[in-house]
């Protein structure tokens, strides 16, 4: 199967060619929500951040800047209110890429009603131009692969998360870039995957982000107990966090590590990362869309509807019962495996058929059900 | 072929994955080993496939997931009454 997609100006791929509607504060939110609704075609994002310096604004301003640069993006309808905090955002961004963008902001045009106006039309215009751009065939270097998994089962490292890892490992193999992430599910397996690091450097970055992420939640004095493993994890027969960062950590297959890199940080060449990002499903998701990630995996044993604003993100199940169950969340079930049915290498090449078809325009369970979530991922309270 | 009811997954493993719900007093027969079980495992848990003195790794994978709180034996459900994690976890 060949591979095509949206080449953009600084050689990126993009696998979808979204026209995204982004407000740069609160409170245009339900502006940009509005807009959504008026435009249909278009995806918004909304978040709860009020423009202030506060001690997480480094990332949240990474986490933002990214998106509106994501590769599957065409063009970003941006709603600020005219601040200087923005223009620093806008020039993040386009450090990046240079994504078109059209800018609308609250200070030129007076009202909210007339700023979500303003913004339609813009969407509108953006939108035909999005429907004219076609396809063009892509080399494996275009694939950004983001791996996650969300209520994990003790089917998760048996079946969708191995098969996920061989589907992985080919796409690396071919030239393409693979996003591990979740911290704190490496935590019990980070000296394995630190072994297979392309230098003994990288390997300790391996190690370091897992010490740091441990140190912060013994100095919280956190029980972890109660919530990793989580109660439906348990339920699911896992019993310790190292037993669940053992199977997560298979969705990254064999293939060497590259590089490790910070939240929502672009990966400098192909290859398999590791990114410390929170375990929070969205979190997570919005850290890859904003390092440029143009299609997701997400292994699932309790079955999660989660998409994201702008990757196409497939749902693979780690056992036949949940997927029988809700089919209307699932693109492909893993739970073969356990059943005896098919193979590991079977489904690792299921899923990567997959892969290839969502990149090429099929839509995925969480695109057609409408999920497109984005939130921002802080460190701290928001103080200010 | 009838459906297979537990998964050895390394060789090193002291634990195996059940795939299908199993009754205390079934007798397990597969890939060479036969295994008594002694308590009701959900599918989806382990059970003991070689005998715990308490503090012994529990390994999974061929690697170590925890260590067993108690002795466990062969056949015996091997969850969270019986194992921690050795890292983030106090015992009680």
């Amino acid at each position: 199967m060949s591979l095509t997609g949206y080449k953009r100006s600084n050689g990126e791929w993009g696998f979808r060619n979204h026209v995204l509607i982004a407000p740069l504060h609160q409170m245009l939110s339900q502006s940009a929500r509005a807009i959504e609704e008026a435009v249909p075609g278009v995806v918004a994002i909304s978040h709860d951040w009020s423009g202030m310096r506060e001690k997480d604004f480094d990332r949240i301003a990474k986490t933002l800047s990214g998106i509106l640069v994501n590769p599957n993006v065409f063009h970003t309808v941006i709603l600020a209110i005219g601040t200087d905090i923005e223009s620093e955002i806008l020039s993040l961004a386009q450090a990046h890429a240079k994504t078109p963008f059209t800018i609308v902001t609250l200070k030129d045009a007076g009202s909210l009603q007339a700023l979500t106006e303003l913004g339609s039309k813009a969407a509108a215009t953006a939108l035909n131009g999005a429907k004219a751009l076609k396809r063009e065939p892509a080399p494996w270097s275009a694939v950004v692969l983001g791996l996650e998994c969300g209520g994990s089962d003790a089917y998760s490292g048996i079946t969708a998360n191995p098969a996920l890892g061989v589907a992985s490992d080919k796409f690396v193999a071919d030239g393409a870039t693979s996003i591990l992430g979740e911290t704190m599910e490496i935590l019990g397996a980070e000296h394995l995957l630190a072994l297979r690091a392309i230098t003994p450097e990288v390997g300790q970055q391996i190690i370091d982000v897992v010490a740091r992420y441990e140190k912060s939640i013994n100095y919280e004095g956190i029980d972890i107990r109660g919530a990793q493993p989580s109660r439906g994890n348990i339920e699911g027969g896992l019993s310790t966090l190292e037993e669940k960062s053992l199977g997560a950590a298979k969705k990254a297959g064999n293939a060497q590590f590259t590089g490790v890199l910070d939240y929502a940080d672009r990966p400098p060449v192909a290859g398999l990362y590791f990114m410390d990002t929170p375990g929070h499903d969205i979190e997570q998701l919005s850290g890859f869309a904003a390092a440029g990630v143009n299609i997701a995996v997400f292994t699932t044993g309790r079955g999660t509807p989660t998409g994201s604003a702008v990757i196409p993100t497939i749902k693979v199940a780690t056992n036949t019962e949940m997927a029988d169950a809700l089919p209307d969340l699932i693109d492909l079930n893993a739970g073969t495996i356990a059943d005896g049915t098919q193979t590991l290498e079977e489904v690792g090449a299921l899923i990567y058929d997959l892969i290839l078809r969502v990149a090429n325009g099929d839509e995925t369970r969480a695109e057609i059900g409408g999920h497109h979530e984005f939130n921002l991922s802080r460190l701290y309270g928001s103080t200010l | 072929m009838s459906k297979r009811q537990v998964l050895f997954l390394h060789p090193n493993d002291n634990i195996a994955v059940c795939l299908t719900d199993i009754a205390a007093g079934t007798t397990i027969s597969q890939d060479g080993k036969e295994i008594s079980i002694k308590e009701n495992i959900p599918r989806g848990h382990k059970i003991c496939t070689r005998p715990m003195a308490k503090g012994d790794g529990v390994i999974k994978y061929g690697e170590r997931m925890g260590h067993a709180t108690k002795p466990i034996e062969i056949g015996c459900h091997v969850h969270t009454h019986n194992v921690l994690g050795d890292r983030l976890s106090t015992e009680e």
